[in-house]
């Protein structure tokens, strides 16, 4: 135990000191969903804020009719009117972008609305907000006006707007917001965890096999009164760690991300820290440590193989896509934890993380994923001491 | 000194490495599945001498002071070091044997301090005897100023004092010096020298390895030439002298190669 506890020392204290290392475990996980949320919300606020104060050009062809559409669109601030265009030339106009929208009206609109008919409004538009915020402004405004003429028609007619409801539909959707956002969100949570976890393994995991040899002190350290599986596991230990971290890490700057962005809807940003609760975000990370074992491993038996640094990272960084297939298919609607999937690593984590953050984990499931992670995790770390204890892997081309 | 127990004791020991699929390309259709790096060797090395592994680049020097070192496994044959055989009791060996290599080994992002403890605590020393021997290493080598700089700013005379320190620090019986010298410049490698001197004086058993005959006459009491892992010449540093039959060292081990 305390030549494990002096590997594992050094080993961590060699890691933390490494900037590169440090920043891929600690600051990009911590920074990026800070920043990117930041970001992004900032640029979609502008963007609706802009799209929303926008002044429109309508052009009109109303043909003498609708002369309440008008009316309205005139009483509206944020509309400029171009009163009288030719409708032939409205998709001209629209193209030269010297219009936002153009609305021509039949010319046998006012009688055929009167007769109790169906009045023809073609509205042309090319908006290129992404949110479709001008379109709604528009079609609002043309729904209103539709709405008063219906109105009107009820009034004719001396009935009540209501009467052509016969139902009153009183919809109670009693799932709770946690579960709801557990089912969208969660499938997305794992990609961070497993990919952050995966990252904070990988450079570590490089630095302390390959690089180990690279700097030739595997010699030294092998000539030491330890043995091989003394030093794995003090190697091992850590890469497991930085895994953890760097994961955890990630899960702490979303929630930070999350809670003090003031642009989040109150309802969501409240579901959002109720998911990200320390109950929660324990059970995720009990999950991840199996995973972490499994990647430490893998990514050690890789390390100790390759013969420098770069021929590690080589080898190691196209597996951050394959790490991500697994956590991908989990997001497919359908595919559900169950026994059978519950066997299936990585995956597993993808589904039992959405099922834990929805509140629908069952007990036996989770032990199945528990038990088929940490079977893996110890066959991955048997063959690794296995894969280790070869002279070919250590003295690789040496 | 001859009259000493030996304190290695290398008997007919071989070495084969499988060769990967690229090494059987590169050596040609001829070469086979494995290759005998070290072919049934023996020699012994005694306390307060020093025993030179002379050879040619890929001889099977450091394949053979890695089986010493415990870092490889005989395929065949044995070693015992310190009475302890290297495939059974490699902790055993580990605890006796200090290693040194050209290539200085060392964490970058360490202090002397932090490296010379880690290897401390590796050997299991207890605090004082640790502290003693660090004081006296220190003092020694000169490591007391740079002791708390990170290893990866210091120079690299300043580095293999540091490699020294490490390499001594559990006060090892067998020393093993792999090529220490081959990369060094004069000055660094004459520190080296005089470690190698010091440490035969302290009784010590010292087994170098080189392909500098200048090293040779400088230091060897015993030496073994090996060439093609096996050896061509063993003996007593005078008995190679008188046996010469040519005017240097160097031209010697040049015929004794060829004959081989």
């Amino acid at each position: 135990m305390k030549t494990f506890r002096t590997i594992f020392f050094k080993e961590m204290l060699d890691t933390v000191r490494d900037r590169r290392t440090l920043f891929v475990m600690v600051i990009f996980p911590l920074l990026l969903f800070p920043l990117l949320l930041t970001a992004v919300t900032a640029v979609q606020t502008s963007q609706i804020r802009k799209a929303e104060d926008r002044v429109l050009r309508i052009g009109l062809a109303l043909h003498g009719n609708a002369a309440g559409l008008r009316t309205l669109l005139a009483s509206r601030t944020g509309y400029a009117l171009v009163e009288g265009i030719n409708p032939d030339s409205a998709r001209a106009f629209l193209e030269r972008d010297s219009l936002d929208a153009a609305i021509v009206v039949s010319d046998r609109f006012d009688r055929t609305v009167a007769e109790g008919g169906k009045g023809t409004v073609t509205l042309s538009y090319r908006f290129s907000d992404e949110y479709s915020i001008a379109e709604r402004r528009v079609k609002e405004i043309l729904r209103e006006f539709e709405k008063g003429l219906v109105e009107k028609r009820f009034e004719r007619l001396g009935v009540r707007p209501e009467i052509v409801e016969a139902v009153a539909l009183q919809e109670q959707d009693i799932t709770p917001l946690k579960e709801k956002l557990g089912r969208t969100i969660g499938g997305f949570l794992p990609y961070l965890f497993v990919i952050f976890c995966f990252m904070g393994c990988m450079y570590p995991a490089i630095d302390l096999a390959a690089g180990e040899k690279e700097r030739g002190t595997i010699e030294t350290l092998l000539t030491a009164p330890v043995s091989r599986f003394q030093i794995l596991l003090g190697k091992f230990a850590v890469v497991v760690l930085t895994g953890l971290l760097s994961a955890a890490v990630s899960m702490l700057g979303l929630y930070v991300a999350v809670s003090r962005n003031p642009d989040l809807p109150r309802e969501m940003l409240g579901a959002m820290t109720g998911i990200l609760d320390a109950g929660t975000i324990l059970l995720v990370l009990s999950l991840l440590l199996p995973v972490a074992m499994f990647f430490a491993a893998f990514l050690l038996s890789l390390s100790f193989y390759a013969r420098s640094y770069k021929e590690a990272q080589s080898l190691i960084s196209p597996l951050t896509i394959v790490i991500i297939l697994p956590v991908a298919v989990g997001m497919i609607p359908g595919i559900e934890l169950t026994p059978l999937t519950a066997l299936i690593p990585v995956l597993n984590v993808s589904l039992a993380t959405k099922e834990i953050i929805a509140g629908t984990i069952t007990p036996d499931l989770l032990a199945l994923v528990y038990a088929s992670l940490l079977a893996l995790a110890g066959i991955s770390l048997w063959a690794c001491s296995r894969w280790v204890d070869r002279e070919e892997t250590i003295f690789r081309g040496g | 000194m001859l009259d000493a127990r030996p304190m290695i004791i290398v008997d007919r020991l071989t070495k084969r490495f499988t060769l990967t699929r690229q090494q059987r390309r590169e050596m040609g259709p001829h070469s086979g599945t494995s290759i005998d790096a070290v072919q049934e060797i023996g020699f012994t090395c005694r306390p307060g001498r020093i025993f030179t592994l002379l050879g040619p680049n890929g001889a099977g020097k450091t394949t053979t002071l890695r089986m010493i070192a415990t870092m490889l496994k005989p395929t065949s044959g044995s070693i015992t070091v310190a009475g302890f055989d290297t495939a059974k009791h490699p902790e055993e060996v580990r605890k006796r044997v200090g290693f040194l290599t050209g290539n200085t080994g060392l964490y970058d992002r360490l202090t002397p301090d932090e490296l010379i403890a880690y290897y401390g605590n590796l050997h299991a020393m207890d605090r004082a005897a640790f502290q003693r021997r660090r004081e006296e290493l220190y003092s020694i080598l000169g490591i007391h100023e740079f002791a708390r700089r990170r290893i990866g700013r210091l120079s690299s005379g300043m580095k293999q004092k540091v490699s020294i320190a490490r390499t001594m620090i559990h006060d090892p019986q067998v020393v093993v010096f792999d090529e220490a010298t081959a990369a060094l410049d004069v000055v660094t490698s004459r520190n080296i020298i005089q470690l190698i001197r010091q440490c035969r004086e302290q009784g010590r058993t010292v087994i170098f390895s080189t392909h500098r005959m200048g090293e040779v006459s400088l230091l060897s009491d015993d030496l073994a030439i090996i060439h093609r892992g096996r050896l061509v010449f063993l003996g007593t540093y005078p008995e190679f002298q008188a046996g010469m039959k040519t005017q240097s060292v160097e031209d010697e081990f040049i015929r004794l190669v060829e004959a081989a």
